[in-house]
């Protein structure tokens, strides 16, 4: 290995890209629109509002009283549906995807029970909602349990069981802040992988690879250079969304060592994919699509943008098996919740998956033609 | 010492790809300080050879020696005393023309290269400091050839320099070549251009489907396989076809409305002059020449040397 020849190898793609504007844009642009825009799109999470159409047909006084409840929940966001509209008629018309109906009835059923101890007395609401909207199970299951305390509560006997709830945690994190990391692993898996596979191809098509081949640089030296770029390429994308996500969301993560370390597994596992990739797939723009095939279900599957306890079963399973979900769970360990030991573990991991395909990535990197 | 006579030694050299038969079973040898060309067309197995030579491929078969050592098994120290200009040549788009060769002089670890005596001799001194992809065909092609010469190599590979470029351009190559022949640098020259050998080479190989059928120096080749003369008339009367057949020659008519005669000596053409003019007939023009590679060519092989489909690349 000849360092001066790492070096010059080093400047060369560097200023390619330096003076590529456009490349250089979107490299640290893609990233930096995810979080913006996931940011704001759960930003507050937590106080979610949901539309919520109601159409009181007893216009009572316990019937609007019921109606307020439901809006201190702090989750709906009510609209009231005038009594004479058909509400079958009005979800069809996509007015509201869910109208909550209050017969007519209410109060005189409640006062029954409340008053006369009548058992028998009850009333039935119904929900009127269009089953293809995704937002519906949701409301639904949050309506329901808003009922169910109004049930337990009319009951007047004191629940028998009881719930409080503690986290190990003793600041609660926000979604903003569990989805950095993700973002940040994927990110620099799709830098290591996309540029490995574009860069390889695009000098072999160019016939650079082959003028390479005639003189002392050797593909170690070459490795070693472009793993190197691919680093500083992914630590300068890498502070840019850290900057944007201080910036902009005031986010709470905390910064160290394992930051750049976890980067550098994340380069050294995906430009070994790359090399790997690169060495069956001879044109530009087949490798690209080969490592959008790739990066695609890795990035979804492995939990950059949601938990996995999302997903089913045998899909947490594989997500599992995926090196992604390891660089993001470390960095979430040591950026969210401070967790050296799983940091640890879950670096053991990566690194272990890194050596060997960052091995067969060299083994598969051929420069010369075969007899 | 060997090496002081052939820089480059080929011995039954075979390069087969799957069922095709790319190099069969060729040997010739380079001496030190000649221009060496592998004239062929495209196809004949001119790239496989050379960058069998420069350590690009292997041999399927047969033994190569460069600079004395086996290509097979002394790349490392092979790579640092040989230049190469890949057919293609190609770099990195935003990289300038000073910055490429400083590039490549730092992979030879050259640190005292004379980049500005290499961007004098191919004549790039107004665009040192432009883009690789700004630069026109033939001034890439120049560039590639200085960088072959970055780190001052005992031999200089040349596949095909001049492929695809303008005439203008080609002929500008031609320049840089012909004053590295001037310093009695070692080249080996692969082309399918004609000129470009009988121009540049001190030895001509001509190679067809993968074979050499005739080597030696383009006046030995052409006196040895086209002994004869080339004379082109054209005259104002169409009978002079008919005297210039019933003397025994074969005249044809080429696409110009002129008759191509090939006779066996100087004293024939004088003949026909003399017919011609006691005929009563006058003469527009009269070329008389002696045949080229192309004609030698194609005696041999019995097919063109030139493909014109091939797509020129002119300047910006």
């Amino acid at each position: 290995m000849n360092l001066r020849i790492v070096g010059a190898n080093l400047f060369v793609t560097l200023m390619s890209i330096y003076r590529e504007k456009t490349t250089m844009f979107f490299t640290l642009a893609f990233p930096i629109i995810l979080i913006l825009l996931f940011g704001t799109i759960f930003m507050s999470q937590d106080n979610v509002n949901f539309h919520l159409s109601v159409q009181d047909l007893d216009q009572s006084e316990s019937s609007a009283k019921s109606i307020e409840t439901l809006g201190h929940n702090g989750k709906f966001k009510i609209t009231k549906v005038d009594p004479a509209i058909n509400a079958l008629q009005y979800v069809k018309d996509n007015k509201a995807n869910l109208v909550l109906v209050i017969p007519k009835g209410f109060e005189t059923a409640l006062m029954r029970r409340m008053m006369h101890k009548d058992l028998t007395a009850s009333v039935t609401v119904t929900y009127f909602y269009d089953p293809s909207s995704s937002s519906v199970p949701t409301k639904m299951e949050i309506l329901n349990g808003v009922l169910a305390g109004l049930n337990q509560e009319m009951t007047g006997i004191p629940p028998f069981i009881k719930s409080v709830q503690k986290s190990i945690l003793t600041k609660k994190y926000r979604f903003i802040e569990f989805f950095i990391p993700g973002i940040i692993a994927m990110a620099v898996m799709t830098l290591s992988l996309f540029g490995t596979v574009y860069l390889n191809t695009e000098l072999r098509q160019k016939g650079i690879i082959r003028k390479l081949c005639t003189t002392p640089i050797t593909r170690t030296d070459w490795i070693l250079s472009h793993m190197l770029y691919q680093f500083i390429i992914a630590l300068v994308s890498t502070t840019v969304m850290l900057v944007v996500s201080y910036a902009v969301f005031h986010v709470n993560l905390h910064l160290n060592a394992w930051l750049p370390a976890f980067i550098l597994l994340d380069v050294f596992a995906f430009v070994g994919i790359g090399m790997i990739l690169t060495r069956f797939v001879k044109e530009s723009q087949s490798a690209a699509a080969a490592a959008n095939a790739i990066s695609f279900p890795i990035m979804f599957l492995s939990g950059s943008f949601f938990p996995i306890e999302l997903m089913p079963g045998f899909l947490q399973t594989i997500a599992k098996t995926l090196p992604l979900y390891y660089v993001n769970e470390g960095l979430r360990a040591s950026m969210i919740f401070q967790d050296n030991m799983a940091a640890l573990r879950d670096s053991a991991v990566i690194g272990v998956f890194a050596a060997i395909v960052f091995i067969l990535g060299i083994i598969a990197t051929k420069w010369e033609e075969g007899k | 010492m060997k090496e002081a006579e052939h820089v480059i030694e080929v011995e039954n050299l075979t390069k087969r790809y799957g069922a095709l038969l790319a190099v069969n079973d060729i040997s010739f040898n380079v001496k030190k300080n000649e221009v060496f060309a592998l004239l062929g067309p495209n196809g004949a197995g001119k790239t496989t050879t050379v960058e069998i030579i420069d350590t690009i491929r292997l041999p399927t078969s047969g033994i190569v020696r460069l600079l004395g050592m086996d290509v097979t098994k002394k790349k490392h120290a092979i790579v640092p005393r040989i230049g190469v200009l890949p057919q293609g040549f190609s770099s990195f788009d935003k990289i300038t023309v000073r910055e490429t060769l400083q590039y490549y002089s730092r992979l030879f670890s050259r640190k005292n290269a004379d980049i500005d005596g290499l961007i004098d001799l191919v004549n790039l001194k107004d665009k040192t400091n432009e883009h690789y992809k700004n630069l026109s065909g033939g001034l890439q092609q120049r560039l590639g050839i200085a960088i072959a010469l970055v780190n001052d190599p005992e031999v200089v590979f040349l596949d095909e320099p001049t492929t695809g470029l303008d005439p203008r351009a080609r002929r500008e190559v031609w320049d840089v070549l012909l004053s590295l022949k001037k310093k009695g640098t070692t080249v080996f020259l692969t082309t399918h251009y004609m000129e470009e050998a009988e121009l540049l080479a001190d030895t001509v190989a001509i190679i067809s489907k993968g074979k050499i059928i005739a080597m030696g120096s383009p006046g030995e080749l052409i006196e040895r396989n086209a002994n004869y003369l080339l004379i082109t008339l054209q005259l104002a009367d169409e009978q002079a076809f008919e005297i210039v057949r019933k003397m025994g020659f074969e005249p044809v008519h080429d696409n110009h409305k002129s008759i191509k005669v090939r006779v066996e000596q100087t004293d024939d053409v004088q003949k026909i002059l003399t017919a011609i003019k006691d005929a009563g007939m006058s003469l527009l023009t009269l070329d008389v020449r002696k045949p080229n590679l192309e004609e030698v060519f194609l005696k041999l092989t019995g097919e063109a040397l030139h493909d014109n489909q091939v797509g020129e690349r002119g300047a910006k």
